[in-house]
């Protein structure tokens, strides 16, 4: 067992994990992050992905006992209740989900993108989203969620 | 049946989902989140081999490295399993063990089952049980599986086959007689899946007092579930409760009863604790359900002048170990013999199928179920008639599409009405510019225009499950809508949105029933505790039928409050309008008393109410099908880009002309086409699950497994003509498989338009692509 201490969504807290728990484990069963999900377990499908340190990182990779002093963000730190990011927002609009389980991994790996990109292509914005797996949408609305919310973003001055 | 409510404020109308907000902030609860204390977490012990007899399952090990472990065989559980049968008296049976009893027939399949209160030690625990086999040969292919010396699947079986049958119909010797044309080609399509991005779970706990069994699974079916677990565990249905909490996503796959649901059901009631099981991706790949390995060879007759006059067709599917439940493994290749005369006036017309057993996966239900290999081996035999005739391939369809409706097909089935000829003219008007430059060399690249025209079958009812004999039965859907005393409704159903968004299409039809807004209804769902009796989400019938269903529930309701509101108002029902929330005199809106109070006076001040009229506002809507469905159409296009020297291929467009009738919600219908054309996409492109000859599957990861990522995919652009059905509620017709079942054959066509070359078998990688452009391809069967 391994003391990790972990600022999840603000709060930080040190919790005893076995070495060999994975980030996302911990982050759903030690911090009710339910929000993060297994998709494939191997890195490839981009559903676990949170913010490390204000990254985007795939949370079935890493080891919590490797992200002892990390900050973390979950979708669960994204928004509030009556204000939603824009990016939320955006992907309830364009239609940008369906059965809404790659969602929050999307929201997390696209957060970034949206908030630094400034008029990016259709190419660029798909490669943005390259990492991340959908089954049920086509990505076709997850684009035009992303155009929106950057457009969005934009009118608040860049404030999100 | 088709009366549209008048001015209605919702059906039709882009609103946003309402069940988006809580997938937005991480708040959905799929199977994974429902923890309960005091569980058994489930691992299995899965086999190596693809054939094999079990010698010896050894347990020492486990036993003494973890003594609390409990660990279950065959023996253990008991004779039960998944006993999937099709009533015919040539078919052959199969019972698939919930856990291996004896023999495994493909690798994946369940050996054991280990439980310690950990996850984590389970899945260490499980590596510790040791299985002694004894290898047996392996049916690697339909080919090995039919020949004369092929060990037998089962005992007393004749042959490696689930079912083969014909269907004819018309006079197929008249259209060879006539025919000045015969065309004949083989067609093949690899093995997929649906590959939902959540895995399958189930969850299974017994009451305190042991009388009350609740199973929560990842299923797009629980009431099917709840009968299936009842029956074969002989557990009586009234004291089975199954929830499918919110589906990350199901496709069909999770539109089986597998054996694992009944399995951990099983061990909550022998262990009398929660039992747990949570599905890996790897198990997922290996061991879930698979789809559409097909090989089929058709024979055209074709008059001079491009008039498809016969049909003849052998279809072989390669499906796998066992048959499923409730579809059976004559699923896939029935489905293809029957619908394979798809939109054309064919005359005379002979199909044979057989469901041939492997060593492999089982094959299932996906998304479109048959029928994109029957449109992948029609629409391309379509292009090369076109092509050996000298005639354009938009014109080839419009001499054969039926035109005039109600029109029944060859095999007699009746198609309600439809907008094909329409829908290929717009296509070619859309697609002129890309035609013109198709097959020209420009900086090393060639582009090519390819297109498939198809029908789909959808909302069909009971006849033509009945028709089927399989285990499945029946096809109506259901709900029962409840509006409470403060005027808000509520509706319940079994069947289980998982993507669909009924949380919203249903709300839109109660709504405009009732007139009240979309806050005021809330849809739950997925839960056989207080929903009537439903067949569950698949074969594109949830909104047409379920939504019917609401229509038709709401409506009594509707009749009620206008009842009790002409009895306050002094009017007559008839005079009495529902908007607002309220009940308004038409001709005097200000003549008006709130839905609220009404509904308080149906449940609190009965004595408000007309004399003889009982309390409450509830209504049960059973909708069923008609006998042959109402069938969809719709045009696929792709324009592609290769370049000759790598083989490399870009989508450049894709575009979809379509008609499913009468839309509730515009937005979530070019959803659900988009999300399905680019499942079809990855079926014409990359998706592939490999077999190696010895019967070991080696796309066992999404690195090997490849899916379409949003930089292959180009924008899906959408177009519609509405042609609402004169045969299902509100003239709607199903949309939810459609877009999955054209895209191979588009795909196809454009390719070999673009390199002048027959392609005639999927998926074109960018390997065979190259092979193509350079002669060098495998040819097909």
């Amino acid at each position: 067992m391994t003391a990790v201490m972990l600022t999840v969504n603000g709060r930080t807290q040190t919790v005893e994990v076995e070495d060999r728990r994975l980030l996302a484990d911990v982050l759903r069963n030690d911090f009710g992050c339910y929000g993060v999900h297994f998709g494939c377990s191997h890195g490839a499908c981009g559903c676990c992905t949170v913010h490390y340190d204000g990254v985007p990182r795939l949370s079935c990779l890493a080891f919590a006992a490797q992200c002892d002093g990390a900050t973390i963000t979950t979708i669960e730190g994204i928004g509030t209740d009556g204000a939603r990011h824009a990016l939320q927002q955006a992907f309830i609009d364009q239609h940008g989900l369906q059965c809404g389980f790659c969602t929050p991994g999307f929201i997390m790996a696209l957060l970034p993108f949206v908030e630094r990109a400034k008029e990016p292509t259709e190419d660029q914005i798909r490669e943005a989203m390259s990492g991340n797996i959908c089954r049920c949408t086509g990505y076709h609305g997850i684009v035009d969620a992303v155009r929106a919310a950057i457009r969005a973003h934009a009118q608040n001055g860049g404030a999100s | 049946m088709n009366a549209v409510p008048e001015r209605p404020k919702f059906l039709g109308a882009a609103v946003k989902r309402l069940e988006d907000p809580r997938y937005v902030a991480g708040q959905g609860r799929f199977i994974e989140d429902l923890a309960f204390p005091h569980t058994l977490y489930l691992r299995f012990v899965r086999s190596e081999m693809a054939h094999a007899r079990i010698n010896q399952i050894d347990r020492s090990v486990l036993q003494e490295t973890y003594p609390d472990a409990l660990l279950f065989t065959a023996e253990d559980v008991g004779d039960y399993g998944i006993r999937a049968t099709a009533d015919f008296p040539q078919a052959q049976v199969s019972v698939q063990p919930l856990l291996a009893r004896g023999k495994v027939r493909f690798v994946g399949e369940a050996i054991a089952a280990v439980l310690t209160e950990d996850p984590y030690r389970s899945e260490d625990a499980a590596e510790l049980v040791f299985v002694d086999y004894d290898p047996l040969p392996v049916l690697s292919d339909p080919q090995t599986a039919l020949a004369a010396d092929a060990p037998l699947m089962f005992d007393n079986w004749t042959r490696n086959v689930f079912v083969e049958q014909t269907r004819t119909g018309g006079d197929l010797a008249k259209a060879r007689a006539e025919a000045a044309h015969v065309i004949r080609r083989s067609f093949r399509n690899q093995r997929q899946a649906g590959v939902p991005m959540e895995c399958r779970g189930v969850i299974a706990q017994l009451s305190p007092a042991g009388d009350y069994l609740t199973v929560w699974s990842s299923t797009q079916m629980p009431h099917l579930l709840r009968t299936y677990i009842s029956e074969e565990l002989g557990w009586p249905e009234h004291r089975l409760r199954v929830v499918a909490p919110d589906v990350g996503g199901g496709f069909g796959v999770k539109g089986h009863v597998f054996a694992e649901e009944v399995l951990v059901a099983r061990l909550a009631i022998l262990t009398k604790r929660t039992v747990k099981w949570i599905e890996d991706r790897r198990e997922h790949l290996l061991a879930s359900i698979h789809a559409r390995p097909h090989e089929h060879t058709l024979e055209a007759y074709v008059s001079a002048e491009g008039r498809l006059l016969g049909l003849k067709a052998d279809i072989t599917v390669d499906v796998g170990a066992y048959s499923v439940w409730p579809f059976t493994a004559g699923s896939d290749p029935g489905m293809v013999a029957k619908v394979l005369p798809g939109p054309y006036r064919i005359e005379g017309y002979e199909a044979t199928f057989r469901a041939v057993a492997t060593n492999k996966c089982p094959v299932g239900t996906y998304r479109g179920v048959g029928r994109p290999g029957a449109v992948f081996s029609l629409e391309v035999l379509m292009d090369e008639i076109a092509r050996e005739l000298s005639i354009d391939p938009f014109e080839l369809r419009l001499r054969n599409v039926a035109r005039e409706f109600p029109y029944k097909n060859v095999l007699g089935f009746t198609y309600d009405e439809g907008s094909y000829a329409q829908c290929v003219e717009k296509a070619r008007e859309l697609l002129a510019a890309d035609i013109a430059e198709s097959g020209k060399l420009k900086n090393g690249k060639k582009t090519g225009v390819g297109f498939s025209l198809f029908i789909e079958q959808t909302a069909h009812g009971t006849p033509d499950f009945t028709r089927r004999r399989s285990p499945i039965e029946t096809g109506y859907e259901s709900v029962c809508v409840e509006m409470q005393p403060d005027g808000r409704v509520l509706i319940q159903t079994g069947l289980q949105s998982h993507g669909q968004g009924y949380e919203t299409t249903f709300a839109q039809l109660a709504a405009d029933q009732l007139g009240i807004g979309l806050e005021d209804v809330v849809v739950r769902h997925g839960d056989t505790l207080g929903s009537p009796y439903t067949v569950g989400t698949w074969g594109s019938r949830g909104a047409v039928l379920g939504g019917g269903a609401v229509h038709k529930a709401s409506g009594m309701i509707r009749k009620k409050l206008l009842a009790i509101a002409a009895q306050h108002l002094q009017a007559s029902p008839d005079a009495l309008e529902l908007a607002e929330r309220t009940a308004r005199v038409i001709a005097d809106p200000g003549r008006a008393i709130e839905i609220g109070k009404l509904a308080r006076f149906a449940y609190r001040n009965v004595e408000q109410l007309p004399d003889g009229m009982e309390p409450g506002l509830m209504a049960h809507g059973f909708v069923d099908g008609p006998p042959d469905g109402s069938y969809s159409n719709a045009v696929h296009a792709a324009v592609v880009e290769i370049d000759m020297k790598t083989g490399e291929m870009r989508l450049r467009r894709f575009l979809v002309v379509e008609d499913c009738g009468t839309v509730i919600n515009p937005m979530i219908v070019d959803g659900q086409v988009r999300g399905g054309v680019v499942q079809g996409i990855g079926s014409a492109i990359c998706e592939h699950f490999v077999y190696s000859d010895d019967g070991q599957p080696l796309t066992t990861n999404f690195a090997d497994y490849l899916m379409p990522t949003a930089p292959e995919i180009p924008p899906i652009e959408v177009h519609h003509f509405v042609t609402p059905s004169p045969v299902t509620p509100l003239g709607m017709k199903g949309l939810g498989e459609g877009g999955a079942i054209g895209p191979a054959a588009a795909v196809a066509n454009a390719v070999a338009n673009a390199l002048g070359v027959s392609v005639r078998e999927t998926p074109l990688t960018k390997h065979r692509i190259w092979q193509l452009i350079n002669g060098v391809a495998e040819q097909p069967l």
